[in-house]
């Protein structure tokens, strides 16, 4: 197992694309931390990403104006915040590149037909699984500490220390969102596994964000249910909702729902793929 | 006992309202280049696949190297290439064979550059997978196969594709790495005339199933031309056939049949002679037909 894992980040690491993901991330870090606002995806924002400007005079300015330099000097001019610690609110954003590393370690392999070199050898199903499992987390933990670590130390240089949360408290948010994100890329990779080829992979998982928040919004319209509550436990949300001092309830909520994430997604995944045919 | 390098029984893949293997029961030996001969959807790769678990078998069994070891185990002494070959476009010819040797546990990259050379692709090996020829890949799929010195490789039609060259060169590849490096070979096509030229051993398949399996003489025997004697008395006619004509190439294939080998073109003199010989004939004619013609034959009979 462990020697599938090396050989496929031989492979990772001589194609182009890590290296286009990882220059992505820094500078979407850059972007952020220069007009001083973090961005965000899909069609809602968590509530706790988006009100950095309690003010809303400047609110209004920085919804009127077009220039990034004019919001950086409005932010500036609101004060100091950790800016980097909103960063980490937006880490939704790294969902996009969790896709990208399904797409090169697992997807490509089982498309382009390779996976069958690997799999008439002695390496069971089974090890197969695990193992590009283990080099999907991995590779997505080295993103996700890039970007969070970058986003830290571009911060630093840019807007000062002012604006910072401080690397203990960047280490501990980060801590807090692994779980679920680990969760997201356990559905990433059981999509993978169960459909096999680049294009449907990319035509389920790109919309895949934005089509949950309107099923989430629209179940909740047509049943009259609370869509704030529900939407606490959409993916976006939790990523807001952990960097801003969420209750221990909360977390320990979270963290089960990346367990069931994890293990749910993972056995689903394993049981089509161990009875599918490999072309 | 010459080793068994590969047992199947009774071997049964089945898809919904689909047979596409029906109880195939083969034994490949030690040393053999066995060549399974089909037309296009006859089952071959089906059973290679199912051989080599890339797709689970609905039915039978088989057994690797005769050993009740586990079929993990026996797979790390096999190589393999199934369908056309397929690798990573974005990696050169060497990159690719690197991250499967990586894969594999290998240590020596000198290995890498041997099997390059081996194949003829030494030259090319800085050149990316999505540029190579049809015939350069099929190369590089038989470099991936003997990668880690496997005592028994399997591939599926190498030769679809190529030109006359490129198919020489992979047979003189092969044989090569038969003879020296003494590795059991199961090779599949549709074409029984190249694989004549390689083979020592074949195996014919159609609908799933194994309608003939025998080795290169045998083969030989069944396709060359000689007169073919029917009679109920093979012993006396055998030796009328040393007195009275002289000759002892002859083969008596059952207890009614010899096939005669000589006096091709004085079938009436044969004739003749077993008959002022009272010798009982009930059937006497000219046989022989090509590879191709037996094949067609093989599959008529099969869908009778």
């Amino acid at each position: 197992m462990l020697n599938i894992i090396k050989s496929d980040l031989y492979r990772v690491f001589r194609g182009k694309a890590i290296y286009v993901a990882i220059i992505l991330i820094l500078v979407l870090a850059f972007v952020s931390c220069f007009s001083m606002s973090p961005g965000h995806i899909g069609i809602t924002t968590s509530s706790e990403e988006q009100p950095l400007i309690q003010d809303n005079e400047i609110l209004e300015q920085v919804y009127e104006t077009d220039s990034i330099l004019e919001t950086r000097e409005l932010m500036k001019k609101y004060g100091a915040y950790p800016l980097d610690k909103a960063q980490l609110g937006a880490n939704a954003n790294l969902y996009y590149f969790f896709i990208i590393i399904v797409v090169i370690v697992l997807v490509t392999d089982l498309s382009n037909a390779t996976a069958k070199n690997t799999l008439f050898s002695a390496i069971s199903r089974k090890k197969y699984y695990l193992a590009k499992l283990i080099t999907c987390i991995g590779l997505g933990t080295f993103l996700i500490l890039i970007n969070n670590y970058g986003s830290y130390i571009i911060n630093l240089i840019m807007n000062g220390k002012e604006f910072s949360a401080g690397f203990i408290e960047i280490t501990k948010l980060t801590m807090l969102q692994l779980p679920i994100l680990y969760g997201i890329i356990s559905v990433l990779v059981c999509i993978g596994f169960c459909f096999r080829k680049i294009g449907t992979f990319n035509s389920i998982t790109i919309p895949l964000i934005v089509v949950v928040q309107l099923i989430i919004m629209g179940v909740s319209t047509l049943f009259h249910l609370d869509t704030t509550e529900i939407l606490n436990y959409e993916f976006q949300y939790i990523i807001g909702n952990l960097i801003s001092n969420p209750s221990n309830i909360y977390i320990l909520k979270t963290l089960l729902l990346a367990i069931f994430y994890i293990i749910g997604f993972n056995v689903i995944g394993y049981q089509v793929f161990r009875k599918t045919e490999i072309k | 006992m010459q080793e068994i390098v590969l047992q199947t029984n009774n071997l049964t893949k089945k898809y919904k309202g689909f047979m596409a293997l029906d109880n195939a029961t083969i034994t490949i030996h030690k040393g053999d280049i066995y060549g399974l001969i089909g037309r296009n959807g006859a089952g071959k790769t089906t059973l290679m696949k199912t051989i080599t678990t890339l797709t689970n078998k609905s039915g039978g069994s088989f057994s690797l190297f005769d050993s009740e070891e586990e079929l993990t185990e026996s797979k790390r002494r096999i190589g393999c290439l199934i369908e056309s070959p397929a690798f990573f476009g974005n990696l050169t010819a060497y990159q690719n064979l690197k991250y499967y040797s990586i894969q594999k546990g290998m240590v020596n990259d000198k290995h890498i550059d041997k099997v390059l050379k081996l194949v003829d692709l030494f030259k090319e090996k800085d050149k990316k997978f999505k540029n190579f020829s049809l015939g350069m890949k099929q190369r590089l799929g038989i470099a991936f196969a003997i990668l880690d010195n496997p005592d028994f490789i399997i591939l599926d039609e190498p030769i679809n594709g190529l030109d006359p060259i490129g198919i020489k060169e992979i047979r003189d590849t092969l044989k090569k790495l038969n003879e020296e490096e003494k590795i059991t070979i199961l090779i599949s096509s549709h074409i029984l005339s190249e694989l004549y030229l390689i083979a020592n051993h074949f195996c014919f398949i159609d609908k799933g199933r194994i309608i003939k399996d025998l080795t290169k003489e045998e083969l030989d025997l069944e396709c060359s031309k000689c007169i073919v004697i029917k009679t109920k008395d093979v012993k006396k006619a055998t030796v009328i056939l040393e007195k009275g004509l002289a000759t002892t190439n002859y083969k008596v294939i059952d207890n009614t049949e010899i096939r005669l080998y000589d006096y091709l073109d004085n079938l009436a003199k044969v004739n003749k002679i077993l008959l002022n010989n009272d010798i009982e004939i009930m059937g006497i004619y000219e046989s022989g037909i090509s590879l191709e013609d037996y094949f067609n034959s093989l599959i008529k009979d099969g869908a009778k």
